[in-house]
């Protein structure tokens, strides 16, 4: 791939590259990849250990038991959710370098706009909401149960439920991908999008199950989604690095 | 004699050896592209976990699974069943026919698989409708849930089917493109669509 990028550039390039050792790609965007992975692990620290968003809590516990979840895990939550505040622009920088990848495609910057706008929105009800939600619930200890219930369901309800702007990413992604011709992401990424839009559509359950497989925590809506998830960051991640690999130093910087 | 034989032999040798070539490249040849088959094997091993969750809560209440399977309708599950394998057989006849390089009825049989994956989604949302209006829901427990679930996302494979075939159709109407393996593709995808479908028939409808 570099060495046809540099073909195109420059007609001597061919040779120049046989001397020469190969590039390691843009250092600024080495420096922004590096950012996935280190976000994506606050994330996991942040969800799975401090706040206890993930696995969920029971949909079907009582009042009193909810109350006392915000009790049991209020530093936690405080900890956990004021860091993820404070580095939630992680995001936002991931999404950026997959969309600055898919403006490499051949496919023009429309998909890779699709994408983004998709993502941007996305990240409120899927990430920013349960934070606030939960962040309210534990500023004011000695608030009414009832209210602790309501900010319960609100983050969970958004967070494990947040659907279309995700799927309409995927979606973008994926026919991205297809018709690149200049191959930056394997063919089959794209259909381990649409893998992700499967899962996608198994969890809408949740806003009518209180309990079971579809419910915000079941086997169907809730980990089965996390597994593919899990599989569809570790590709994107390592892909995103082999593209930055093949990224010639020399590449024009885009429009 | 002794030179005809030899001929002979020398052209049961190269009839054997052309065989064996084409039986090799047989085995070896992959319809369609790699990237397709794992779409199809990475979605059946999804929809192969979301079977088996689906068997475990059987188990865990028979009777509620068993009392509301009665309120499906076989027929209907039946119908759909007949129009999925009618556009399978279409599909892979199309395929023939653009491996044999005709092209116009391969074009033809697309477009019948395609009407039948048209009449598949219509029977689809008339047996949703009449299930909505006789009270079972999405809510109603888990065995409607997982009814409307899986035949939803099953729809949704039915319409990226669809998308694809679309795609072949336009592979086959452009003289500069007819590419075999782009038509072998998708109904690679189309025949899984058709695989999934009867196992969510016999798991929804038929087991008792």
């Amino acid at each position: 791939m570099s060495s046809t990028v540099s073909t195109e550039s420059s007609p001597t390039a061919g040779t120049v590259d046989r001397a020469r050792p190969p590039r390691a790609g843009k250092r600024d965007v080495w420096l922004v990849f590096w950012i996935v992975p280190a976000f994506y692990t606050a994330f996991g620290v942040i969800f799975f250990a401090l706040a206890r968003v993930m696995p969920p809590p029971r949909p079907d516990v009582t009042v009193d038991q909810m109350a006392h979840f915000f009790h049991a895990h209020a530093l936690t939550i405080k900890i956990g959710f004021g860091v993820l505040v404070l580095i939630v622009g992680g995001a936002g920088v991931s999404n950026g370098i997959v969309v600055y990848h898919m403006k490499r495609m051949t496919v023009g910057s429309v998909m890779a706009y699709a994408y983004m706008g998709s993502m941007s929105i996305g990240a409120l009800p899927g990430c920013l909401l349960v934070a606030f939600s939960f962040l309210t619930a534990v500023y004011r200890p000695s608030r009414d149960p009832q209210i602790l219930e309501l900010l319960y369901d609100l983050g969970l309800l958004s967070y494990v439920g947040s659907l279309g702007c995700f799927s309409t990413a995927y979606f973008a992604f994926a026919v991205a991908i297809l018709y690149d011709k200049n191959e930056i992401f394997p063919k089959w990424l794209a259909y381990v999008n649409i893998w992700q839009i499967v899962t996608e559509i198994l969890t809408v359950a949740v806003f009518v199950s209180k309990a079971g497989p579809f419910a915000w925590n079941g086997c169907n809506s809730f980990w089965l989604g996390t597994a593919v998830f899990c599989f569809w960051l570790g590709c994107v991640i390592v892909f995103l690095m082999k593209a930055n690999e093949r990224e010639s130093a020399d590449e024009p910087p885009l429009d | 004699m002794a030179n005809t034989e030899q001929t002979a032999a020398d052209l049961d040798t190269t009839a054997t050896s052309s065989v064996t070539t084409t039986e090799a490249q047989r085995r070896v040849h992959l319809p369609g592209d790699v990237h397709m088959w794992v779409m199809v094997l990475g979605d059946l091993i999804i929809f192969g976990a979301y079977f088996i969750m689906f068997m475990i809560f059987r188990a865990m209440h028979p009777q509620e699974f068993l009392t509301s399977e009665e309120h499906l309708n076989i027929n209907i599950g039946v119908l759909n069943t007949l129009v999925m394998l009618a556009s399978s057989w279409f599909i892979a006849r199309s395929v023939q026919a653009a491996r044999a390089e005709d092209h116009a009825q391969a074009l033809r049989l697309t477009y019948l698989g395609g009407l039948c994956g048209v009449a598949f989604i219509a029977i689809k949302a008339y047996e949703w409708t009449t299930k909505i209006a006789q009270g079972y829901t999405i809510s109603s427990n888990d065995f409607f849930m997982y009814y409307y679930m899986l035949t939803g996302v099953h729809v949704f494979h039915v319409s990226l089917g669809l998308l694809i075939l679309g795609i072949t159709v336009r592979e086959l109407r452009n003289p500069r493109r007819r590419r075999a393996s782009m038509v072998e593709s998708g109904a690679t995808y189309w025949h899984m669509v058709d695989l999934l479908w009867i196992v969510i028939f016999a798991l929804l409808y038929v087991m008792r």
